[in-house]
């Protein structure tokens, strides 16, 4: 926290250039002449607020939404694709998302308000870094995966392995960029969800919020395969693997749904809040949470398959 | 600083500017432009009252880099009106007392446009959740919400 006032946020923001490449290589190549001064923006909005707070101060800015191609939402071998320029109203109204991986579509539903929405994209949000961020949490239960470019090349890592800390990642905005997130497309007898804890429907950082991804076989009622993510209650948004693992293969009972969610919120190791609320209410209610989203899971796997 | 040109259409009439590279629309809109109805409030992207309908999409303004409206369409609150006649929404709010202190309503009114524009007759969740990111000090919401299911209503009758 800055103690910068509201009073002394700057009413206009200052860059030399503003650049608009029409390639990836392009953009790249402004990153290494700047050598750290230039910044990536897709949507711009996290990094416009954070100049005027003073947080960031980059001389240039390379805003990559002229580059054609990135901003497609496709299905390749079971695998989805997000672009690096889908935003969140796209991500929250495509058919395939909200089929195949739904939790996304929630998630990118609660994200700001309509125009943030519009205008901010997913692989913003996940550069970001924010441990509540709400594209991040059931990515992380989704099992998907992030493709970045640098100067140096190529790779493609997954997203547990790119959250470092509040407000890091393993790509900076100066060095390089998501091309694309890469998500694997739910089969028959899964399904996943997104529950988000807030003090208002809209315009509100969630308290809490909690990503599970299913899958299940109702006729001998066991559950197969579970993925449980949870936010803002540490540095990261983080898994609850204990809690998968209690559930890995085992039957469909209510005592062990409880002792999931108990041994999920176990993990978790929310700060006492004056937004958010208390540690104990938030690890009380991330309890809570993860109980619920376990049925729903269910619940929508026997709408489905029932 | 230097200076870029810009070309954009802005309620369906094309121009042609030198700004800033570093303005944001909001601020070429209201101070090259002289369209003083988009209003500034936080410059953060969360009062909603400098929203416009940017290539079809509401966007806050605050949060657009000028250059990136380059050869886009922009809608402000001054192109609602057609010919000298009110837009249904603008009657539909002045008769309904949406309007209070005034300082949300261009952005409830192309909030509100942008909406009737995909979804002709929606319901009040759906307005509520259109109207999601402007924030109304005075109202309470309630009779702006009734004001665009009225407009709602009246668009329909008259087509």
């Amino acid at each position: 926290m800055t103690h910068n006032t509201v009073l002394n946020w700057p009413q206009h923001l200052h860059w030399e250039d503003y650049y608009q490449p029409l390639g990836i290589s392009e953009a790249l190549r402004l990153l290494d002449e700047f050598k750290g001064d230039a910044k990536i923006i897709a949507g711009g909005t996290d990094v416009l607020v954070q100049m005027r707070r003073r947080q960031l101060s980059p001389r240039v800015i390379v805003d990559i939404t002229r580059i054609p191609g990135l901003d497609q939402i496709r299905e390749e071998q079971g695998i989805i694709k997000v672009g690096a320029l889908v935003t969140h109203t796209q991500a929250e109204q495509s058919l395939l998302v909200r089929e195949k991986a739904p939790a996304l579509s929630e998630g990118a539903s609660h994200v700001g308000s309509p125009q943030i929405r519009n205008l901010g994209t997913i692989a913003g949000n996940l550069v970001s870094g924010q441990p509540g961020a709400d594209t991040a949490i059931p990515l992380l239960a989704l099992g998907a995966a992030v493709k970045l470019v640098t100067a140096k090349g190529e790779r493609t890592i997954p997203l547990n392995e790119f959250f470092v800390d509040i407000g890091k990642t393993a790509i900076h905005g100066t060095l390089g960029l998501i091309t694309e997130i890469l998500i694997p497309a739910q089969k028959r007898g899964e399904t996943s969800v997104y529950l988000r804890l807030a003090s208002r429907r809209a315009l509100a950082l969630p308290i809490l919020a909690v990503g599970v991804v299913l899958s299940a076989d109702l006729k001998k009622k066991r559950f197969l395969h579970t993925s449980i993510s949870l936010g803002p209650v540490a540095r990261t948004p983080i898994k609850a693997v204990e809690a998968e693992a209690l559930l890995k293969d085992a039957p469909i009972e209510e005592k062990l749904i409880r002792e999931a969610a108990r041994k999920a919120a176990q993990v978790s190791d929310p700060r006492d809040s004056l937004l958010r609320g208390c540690s104990d209410y938030r690890k009380a209610m991330a309890e809570n949470l993860v109980e619920r989203g376990i049925r729903q899971c269910l619940d929508r796997l026997e709408g489905i398959h029932g | 600083m230097g200076k870029k040109k810009v070309e954009f259409v802005v309620n369906g009439q094309q121009v042609s500017l030198e700004v800033r590279h570093d303005e944001r629309l909001v601020d070429v809109l209201r101070n090259q432009l002289g369209l003083k109805g988009t209003k500034t409030g936080c410059r953060e992207g969360e009062c909603g009252t400098c929203s416009v309908i940017l290539n079809g999409k509401i966007v806050p303004s605050c949060l657009v880099p000028v250059m990136k409206a380059e050869g886009g369409k922009i809608v402000t609150v001054e192109g609602l009106e057609q010919e000298g006649e009110l837009h249904p929404l603008q009657s539909s709010f002045i008769e309904k007392g949406a309007v209070q202190c005034g300082f949300c309503t261009p952005g409830m009114l192309l909030a509100a446009k942008n909406l009737l524009d995909h979804n002709s007759e929606p319901t009040e969740g759906e307005i509520r959740r259109a109207i999601s990111g402007i924030f109304c000090r005075c109202t309470g919401y309630r009779k702006i919400v009734q004001a665009i299911q009225a407009a709602s209503q009246m668009m329909k009758s008259s087509k």
